[in-house]
């Protein structure tokens, strides 16, 4: 089980500071949501991508907009019927199918929706699980949610691993017998699985908090940290692009 | 004896996240609509095994964590905070013992209502307009009632098969 969303790559965002990444992240997702033009949305969405084809490359592009298309196809069919007012576009006999008003809403409710979901997924293809974490604690974090998020994803791959193998057992001994019904049938079959698979992600609990004592976790003298963000010698700059950017967008695009 | 307890906690917390991830990306049935994932099947045993505190991180958590690397990062928040509260409220009202038939259906309730009103308002309010957040309504209340039923069970059933389970919870 693929728990990594980083994309190895050596595009320009990959040298930008993680710290400055997430700040740039929270405006501009703020950003969205401020009185700006259709214009603006549009100009911003295709910087996105920009950043996203010249970074993570097409690929990355191509994945993520799969990914939402049929949420968008939802969005452009049903968010125009919504709005009543404005100019007619489109009408059977008396009744008014579609207004000016009405698209011009559904385009920008898809535009941003299409410009936030980029921007999430680009922080996490182009910046490494452990940066994120230090920059997350950079921003005052405490140290236990780090290291249960940590834990955590060190944890997915067992217990995914786990349930694989006893789902294969529990088929295994299946072999011939009749499944009762559909997905009711289904889903009563697997309780067998999902109970023995959280018996054994459960026993791993007290060897972890066992492990976690023996590496003198809560103790007075902390471990060294052996990772750090000092390697990103332009902290500064980037943090003053990642305001910039923002700011200058809101002031040419504000309605 | 302290420090003890506190990384019995971390270690509790941090697996059961990762339950909630396992249970959200890999086990899918597929329905009519696409994927039915079982999120609510681990948060509701997780509530019903573990306290309330637990719930509402592992729940909250595990879900944005399964947003994250599925390519959905947008519904992270989201996801964080309606299932963290769904985790957080049916552990509250299935605390107190014994737990009767009427406080598990009460829970039941709380459940599918937090999962289905809650992705409501904040999609329609945040990414989505309120006909397209409608829409996932009714997935959303099965999934969650489906849910309830099955995390019921497993925990009976988990604590039937490993007894020292009880003393995980706080």
């Amino acid at each position: 089980m693929t728990v990594n969303t980083f994309l190895a790559n050596t595009g320009w965002l990959y040298r930008f500071d993680p710290r400055a990444k997430i700040l740039l992240l929270i405006l501009l997702l703020g950003w969205f949501f401020l009185p700006v033009t259709l214009t603006g949305l549009g100009v911003l969405l295709l910087l996105i991508l920009f950043a996203s084809l010249s970074n993570p490359g097409p690929r990355f592009v191509l994945a993520t907009f799969r990914s939402i298309l049929p949420m968008i196809l939802f969005m452009i069919l049903f968010a125009p019927f919504n709005v009543r007012s404005g100019q007619p576009l489109v009408t059977i006999r008396f009744f008014v199918l579609l207004t000016e008003e009405g698209a011009l809403q559904a385009l920008k409710l898809a535009l941003r929706f299409i410009s936030i979901t980029y921007l999430a997924t680009l922080l996490f293809a182009t910046t490494p699980m452990h940066q994120i974490l230090l920059a997350l604690q950079w921003y005052r974090l405490p140290y236990n949610a780090a290291l249960v998020i940590t834990l955590a994803f060190t944890y997915i791959p067992f217990i995914a691993d786990g349930f694989a193998q006893i789902d294969e057992s529990h088929r295994l001994r299946q072999a011939g017998e009749k499944t009762e019904g559909k997905r009711t049938g289904k889903l009563k079959s697997l309780v067998p699985t999902l109970t023995s698979s959280l018996v054994l992600a459960l026993r791993s609990i007290p060897t972890l908090a066992l492990s976690l004592e023996l590496r003198g976790y809560g103790r007075a003298n902390k471990r060294t940290h052996y990772h750090s963000l000092d390697s990103y010698r332009s902290t500064f700059t980037d943090f003053l692009i990642s305001v910039m950017i923002p700011l200058i967008s809101f002031l040419i695009f504000k309605a | 004896m302290n420090n003890e307890k506190h990384a019995l906690k971390v270690a509790v917390v941090a697996v059961l996240t990762a339950v909630v991830v396992v249970f959200t990306l890999v086990v899918r049935i597929p329905t009519t609509k696409g994927y039915l994932n079982l999120c609510d099947v681990a948060i509701c045993f997780i509530a019903f095994t573990f306290g309330p505190i637990s719930a509402f991180i592992a729940a909250g958590l595990g879900t944005a964590i399964a947003d994250l690397v599925s390519g959905y990062a947008q519904w992270a928040p989201i996801s964080f905070v309606v299932h963290g509260v769904e985790g957080l409220l049916i552990a509250l009202i299935v605390s107190k013992k014994p737990l009767t038939i009427i406080r598990t259906f009460f829970a039941a309730i709380v459940c599918i209502l937090t999962v289905s009103l809650g992705y409501f308002a904040l999609s329609a309010l945040f990414i989505s307009t309120p006909a397209v957040a409608a829409a996932e309504i009714p997935p959303n209340m099965i999934q969650a009632g489906v849910g309830v039923v099955f995390g019921l069970a497993l925990s009976k059933a988990v604590k039937r098969a490993y007894p020292p389970v009880s003393a995980l919870s706080w």
